[in-house]
């Protein structure tokens, strides 16, 4: 297993982890309806479970210099493919409700957090996947 | 518009050059061993600083190395 593979394994553990911590907390505190000054509180749990997602995110730019060229590829690869994973996800995710509901229709405001957090989410997840399929489709032994 | 294709001569190339291992070209060049087995095996086509690192690794020139062929 190489460098990149390494840190998409890791990237995608952090990723869960992160999914399974965040949303649960997010969730109980949409569902209690707490208002006001009280949601410092959720901009807390947001940016303590945002963190290891911004510290991958930020590792990364001094990360991919220690790849080479083939790997470099890969990584740049599944990063466009994460970002036309977003966009799909971020249209579905706004316009499915739209359609099943109606336009006059109401939804809850904890929606539009969720939308951000899960879009922020999906896109490391097909980035992570995305890497580790390319490199075990190139990796058997001609 | 015909299909590209390169080929490559790099495992026998290793095999006349005392058996080196995928590994030990890999150092010499400074990539990974999965980047030669993907490159040997047609998967992935290298740069030109790359191919040129090989061949002058081998000691041949780069067209003894790669071989070009469009399918017309």
């Amino acid at each position: 297993m190489n460098k990149l593979q390494k840190s998409a394994w890791i990237n995608l553990a952090v990723i869960i982890l992160c999914m399974m911590i965040f949303l649960p907390c997010f969730l109980f505190m949409a569902i209690m309806n707490t208002k006001g000054l009280v949601y410092v509180l959720v901009c807390i749990v947001i940016t303590v479970f945002l963190s290891p997602v911004i510290y991958i995110i930020h590792k990364k730019k001094g990360f991919e210099a220690g790849l080479d060229e083939r790997e470099k590829t890969i990584y740049k690869r599944a990063f466009t493919i994460s970002a036309y994973g977003l966009a799909a996800f971020l249209g579905f995710a706004c316009f499915i409700p739209f359609f099943i509901l109606g336009g006059q229709s109401l939804i809850k405001l904890y929606y539009l957090p969720l939308i951000f957090m899960a879009t922020l989410f999906t896109a490391q997840f097909i980035h992570s996947s995305a890497i580790l399929i390319q490199c075990a489709l190139e990796a058997e032994d001609g | 518009m015909g299909s590209d294709r390169l080929s490559n001569q790099i495992r026998r190339l290793r095999l006349d050059n005392g058996q080196m291992t995928q590994q030990e070209l890999a150092d010499k060049v400074n990539v990974t061993r999965q980047t030669i087995i993907a490159i040997e095996s047609g998967k992935y086509a290298p740069s030109l600083p790359l191919a040129f690192r090989i061949a002058q690794t081998f000691g041949v020139p780069i067209e003894n190395v790669f071989q070009y062929e469009n399918e017309d």
